[in-house]
């Protein structure tokens, strides 16, 4: 519990479990909605926030604002038809997606993909990894009114897409990993590129290493904020950076190796503090993994061979009843597909899990609590949140 | 937080010296090799299977016709149009296309005002991006179906060569299952089946394990299965789109598949034949060919009694007397056949008509009648020497073959013809020389060039590995005899078998001779009518009987089929018989 | 997972399970022992992480199957607890007191299948579809399809030809 409570007055009063006590007729509180359309937010979700001054006393999360269905909609799908739906779960990493809705199906299906396919999708998921923290990083520093920073790492991540697009032929919905493998190598010369997009990257982050995170602009807003104590990780379901930053080292890649990371050199990076600028730091930290796991991975993945396993005809393709869950780690956290399967053409269920289901709502709405309005916003981006994946 | 932190941020300024990376024309910015931009469509190359369509999970795509693009066989002639409101560049149409001939271009830059544009026919509406080099292709490696076909287990060639028993063995339950997946269900080999099968559907039974549905839907168009499922010309494989990027789908033995599972006990049960309700009208026919049987069976399912009439002593027709056992075991006819019979149809054989009884007999007894009598005299070069005693007609053989009578079989043969037929005589004869002399000495020769033999790829490849030579591109000259006895066939170099429009017009180079050892010659180059017995209706000029659209004949009460009008093959006639029943259906209830 | 499973069997009424994969087992237990058991898991076994809550739906049994899929860090484990629930009472005991984060996935599917937790907090307030007033959307019975075309208006002018169907009326019009 954040020790800001004991320093408050009586005004207003707790409840038992902790939140305050709110008479929105007693004029002293006022009610606003941050959100659905707010640059302060990330994506289309609402804060409905109760505050006293500049003080938020109650944070309700609203999301809906992008409900689709797709889990509904991959149930009247056959399963190849899945894979260009579910890359809208999470825009800014559909790879995560498209891996694990395809490792269920396969799993489930008992097909076993090529070598040269497993490599392949880690270095996308890797790459993937790299342009969504770049892109956070803006989201980060403009929450708090730094707005050149997103600039940057913007182009850095359009470098990252430049690589995507050279690979899968599309730079946001990559659609490369399809069940029973990828649909193609890396192109002749795209080590030499990645490599001098990889250097450039470096150097972009070395500007925001001395522009943001060694500003005492961004420090003093950030350091302290949207405290997680350790105790909450499970109770709360916090997975990913946000939980790392408190000092537990949770990583699907190496707890549940997937893929090619067995074969990769890396660490669980963690920090002690657990507030924004922690998190923000271990995130700037993870992009300097990414990208040393990038080169690791060019470095051993082969140039050629199969890379699609042998399906069967996917217009009537059956799969056997049975259910199975599939996590990786994507730079939220833990992101996994459950898949049950009926034995019928088409998929019975499909669950994903999201890391934001947790983060930004049961999490969101505890720490929203006692934060300045004005900090709400870089609160939200710090627990790195993406609305889609709340409501599928 | 120290001075530092805020002096540091000031470095951010060395900016305003840099150059700046954005891309000053984005519209000139060119889409990655691989791009998925707008599609484009090789017309040429497209069959409008609608494979497209089916895979589309957004339903952007619709099948349109187009002008200039004729639907023909193996070309529905429809091309795929699509949404761009709807499209969301997957490349899963690209992928799964089975002519490759659907792309995508590298370009993503279009700007209208009106929306309608952004839905068009790739290919027949022009775009600036059309005949890209670059956009996305489907992968190399990268396939979403089998384009191998399950090879059918056959007996070896030192198994088969000096026996009848049936060559092909058929496909297991886990072949025929592996098979069928392969269908895309486009069905534009129905419109290319004589018999128009309902090929997709059967498949998709055979595919579903439900061999039941299978069978129903076999009857619906075809009621000999067991005959066709091994010797139809399968024309609907030549029109499979599946060809493209593979081997066609092995559709006939999938059609043998489903009748081979099922005993025929059940047949009627599966049909719903068990209670069929009779009216008092006859229908005689003549032949128990497949043209007849067919006419047989259907007009039964309506109700019509009927009586074949048949010259020789089982049912079959060509199937049976012309077609080798190893190809078409006997028990399998009698499958069939014993079906139809079950349905009450009656049978009289050894009795033709012309001879025995006359037509017009059967005119007064019956209601309606049709002749279906085929294709059973054959047709000789003419050649010197031709007429010869050991100088024999490949149907007369295969008959006697059939009927158990003994075949004189010499050490060295000639078979002239490239069809079928030839090679069924040869192959019979090479396993009678392999009986007799230990060895095959057998020449078969045709006037076609090897690439344009009418015979089936698997024929000849399969008479090669019987030992059996293939000579093709040889005219027969004559026959050289000597003291009575035949000592082989000169032959001179066929250039060219058609001309410009088609006709049979062969051009020989007589300077270019070969001789082809033999004490026995077998001429199969084509077989005749005998339609003596129907004297009196009219003839087309190519001295055919004329018939309209459902066989009936210048006399009312005359439906004439089979090999006589259309073929010669068997899928041909039990489809015209199909539409000959329907034809006699409407004449009686008119 | 095996001795796990067995050590669970004395206390609880285990009927089905299925070790998916090494580290992933699921098992089917009664309605009235899963809080129970989840509780035993969490507490004693040590799986404290919920990775998901979520709901299937057999309509042709007639069941709702509810699955709490737990994880444990420490040995890398998962298991899913299966419960198979009544479709049309269908009403479960309620886990927010064990995960803070449970009264969410309770709360989605109260919306999306229809599945009541007594005492969780906010369980009736909309989550996802707000002024929603057609069935729960994710169960079998919604049709998404009619759904939509009933809500929405397709683009005008679009027709499609099957090709079987329309060789046959261009070459074979007859039969």
């Amino acid at each position: 519990m954040s020790d800001a409570s004991i320093y408050r007055d009586k005004f207003p009063q707790k409840n038992p479990d902790g939140t305050n006590q709110i008479d929105l007729e007693n004029g002293k509180f006022i009610k606003i909605w941050q959100g659905p359309n707010h640059p302060g937010i990330t994506g289309n979700m609402s804060l409905e926030l109760v505050i006293q001054g500049d003080e938020v006393m109650e944070c309700k999360t609203h999301v809906g604002y992008l409900h689709r269905g797709f889990e509904k909609l991959m149930e009247r799908r056959r399963f190849i038809q899945c894979f260009p739906i579910c890359v809208r779960i999470a825009v800014p990493e559909p790879d995560f997606n498209e891996y694990c809705l395809s490792a269920t199906f396969e799993e489930l299906a008992g097909i076993e993909i090529p070598e040269a396919a497993q490599w392949m999708r880690t270095l996308l998921l890797e790459m993937a990894r790299l342009q969504s923290f770049l892109m956070w990083i803006g989201g980060q520093a403009g929450s708090f009114g730094m707005g050149v920073i997103g600039q940057w790492s913007n182009y850095a991540r359009d470098l990252v897409l430049d690589r995507f697009e050279e690979i899968t032929g599309g730079r946001i919905y990559h659609m490369h990993m399809t069940p029973g493998g990828v649909r193609g190598l890396a192109p002749e010369g795209f080590e030499k590129r990645m490599e001098e997009n990889l250097v450039e990257i470096e150097m972009i982050m070395k500007d925001i290493q001395t522009t943001m995170f060694e500003n005492a602009v961004f420090k003093k807003r950030s350091i302290g904020l949207g405290y997680i104590d350790p105790s909450w990780v499970y109770d709360y379901g916090i997975t990913g950076p946000n939980a790392r930053a408190a000092g537990i080292p949770k990583d699907v890649r190496k707890d549940y190796s997937y893929l090619k990371y067995t074969e990769l050199d890396f660490e669980v990076i963690t920090g002690k503090d657990s507030d924004a600028y922690t998190r923000a730091d271990l995130r700037r930290r993870e992009i300097h993994s990414s990208i040393d796991l990038i080169r690791q991975i060019l470095a051993k993945m082969p140039k050629s061979g199969e890379y699609m396993a042998k399906v069967p005809n996917v217009l009537h393709w059956k799969i056997p009843k049975g259910e199975t869950y599939v996590r990786s780690e994507c730079t939220r956290g833990e992101f996994g597909y459950y898949t049950v399967t009926d034995g019928s053409g088409y998929p019975r269920r499909i669950n994903v899990r999201g890391p934001s289901y947790t983060h930004a709502v049961a999490l969101m709405e505890k720490l929203a609590v006692d934060c300045n309005i004005a900090d709400t916003a870089g609160l939200m981006v710090s627990l790195h949140t993406y609305p889609p994946e709340i409501e599928r | 937080m120290s001075l530092k932190d805020v002096l540091k941020p000031f470095t951010a300024w060395k900016n305003l010296i840099l150059e700046p990376v954005s891309i000053k024309k984005p519209l000139e910015r060119q889409g990655a090799p691989r791009y998925r931009g707008f599609h484009q469509n090789d017309l040429e190359k497209c069959i409008g299977c609608g494979t497209c369509e089916e895979i589309c999970q957004n339903a952007a795509i619709d099948m349109v016709p187009v002008d200039g693009v004729e639907t023909k066989p193996g070309d529905s002639g429809l091309r795929p149009q699509i949404d761009y409101g709807r499209c969301c560049w997957c490349a899963l149409c690209v992928d799964i296309c089975t002519t490759n001939s659907l792309t995508m271009s590298n370009q993503f830059q279009w700007i209208d005002s009106d929306p309608e544009v952004f839905r068009f026919t790739p290919g027949a509406d022009p775009k600036y991006w059309d005949n890209s080099e670059l956009g996305y292709r489907k992968p190399e490696l990268y396939e979403l179906y089998n384009t191998e076909r399950v090879k059918v287990e056959e007996l070896h060639p030192e198994e088969r060569d000096r026996s009848f028993i049936e060559m092909v063995k058929g496909f297991s339950k886990e072949q025929a299952m592996r098979e069928s997946d392969r269908c895309v269900e486009c069905g534009l080999c129905i419109a290319t089946c004589p018999a128009h099968m309902g090929i997709p559907s059967y498949i998709k039974a055979v595919r579903n394990d439900n061999i039941e549905e299978g069978l129903r839907v076999l009857y619906e168009t075809n009621p000999l299965p067991e005959i066709c499922g091994r010797v139809c010309t399968h024309k609907c494989e030549t029109v499979c789109a599946m060809q493209y990027k593979g081997d066609p789908l092995s559709i006939r033995w999938l059609k043998r598949y489903i009748a081979d599972q099922v005993n025929s006990r059940d047949y009627q049960k599966i049909l719903g034949t068990e209670n069929l309700q009779k009216n008092k009208k006859k229908v005689a026919i003549i032949g128990a060919g497949p043209a007849g049987l067919s006419a047989a069976y259907y007009l039964s399912l309506m109700g019509y009694q009927v009586k074949i009439f048949e010259a020789l002593e089982k049912a079959g027709g060509m199937t049976r007397y012309g077609i080798p056992e190893y190809r078409l075991p006997y028990d399998q006819i009698d499958k069939d056949v014993k079906y139809i019979e079950s349905l009450g149809v009656e049978f009289q054989f050894n009795t033709k008509i012309g001879t025995d009884i006359p037509l017009e007999k059967l005119r007064k007894d019956f209601d309606a009648v049709y002749a279906a009598t085929g294709l059973h005299l054959g047709r000789s070069t003419r050649i010197k020497g031709s007429d010869h005693e050991k100088c024999y007609q490949a149907v007369d053989l295969l008959r006697e073959y059939t009927l158990g009578q003994e075949i004189d079989v010499q050490e060295k043969i000639v078979v002239i013809g490239g069809g079928n037929v030839a090679m069924d005589i040869g192959r019979t004869l090479a396993r009678l020389q392999n009986q007799k002399f230990g060895k095959v000495q057998l020449i078969i020769t045709s006037l076609e060039s090897e690439d344009i033999m009418p015979a089936d790829r698997e024929e000849i490849v399969e008479s090669r590995e019987e030992k059996i030579r293939i000579e093709p591109g040889w005219g027969p000259k004559d026959i050289k005899i000597k003291d009575q006895t035949i000592q082989g066939l000169n032959v001179i170099k066929c250039l060219s078998v058609f001309d410009d429009e088609g006709r049979f017009n062969p051009v020989f180079d007589t300077d270019q001779k070969n001789f082809f050892e033999a004490d026995m010659v077998v001429e199969a180059i084509g077989q005749g009518m005998d339609i003596e017995y129907m004297k009196g209706v009219v003839l087309t000029e190519r001295h055919k009987v004329k018939v309209d659209k459902n066989f009936q004949s210048s006399e009312p009460w005359l439906f004439v089929g089979g090999d006589i009008v259309s073929g010669p093959d068997a899928i041909s006639a039990i489809g015209n018989g199909h539409q000959a029943a329907k034809g006699i259906d409407q004449y009686l209830n008119q | 997972m095996k001795e796990l499973i067995a050590r669970l069997k004395k206390q609880f009424k285990i009927t089905d399970e299925v070790y998916q994969k090494p580290d992933q087992t699921y098992i089917t237990v009664p309605q009235e022992q899963a809080v129970a058991l989840v509780t035993h898991l969490r507490d004693y076994e040590g799986f404290n992480h919920l990775v998901l809550l979520t709901a299937v739906d057999w309509i042709e049994e007639n069941l709702f199957q509810l699955i709490y899929l737990l994880n444990n860090n420490d040995f890398k484990a998962d298991l899913g607890v299966r419960v198979m629930i009544d479709r049309h009472e269908a009403t479960m005991t309620s886990i927010h007191h064990l995960w803070k984060a449970a009264a969410t996935y309770q709360r989605e599917l109260k919306e999306m299948f229809g599945i009541d937790f007594p005492g969780s907090p906010r369980v009736d307030e909309p989550f996802i579809l707000e002024g929603w007033d057609n069935i729960p959307p994710y169960r079998r019975d919604f049709d998404t399809k009619k759904y939509s075309e009933e809500t929405y208006f397709p683009r005008p002018g679009r027709t499609t030809h099957d090709p079987a169907e329309y060789m046959k009326k261009k070459l074979y019009p007859e039969d």
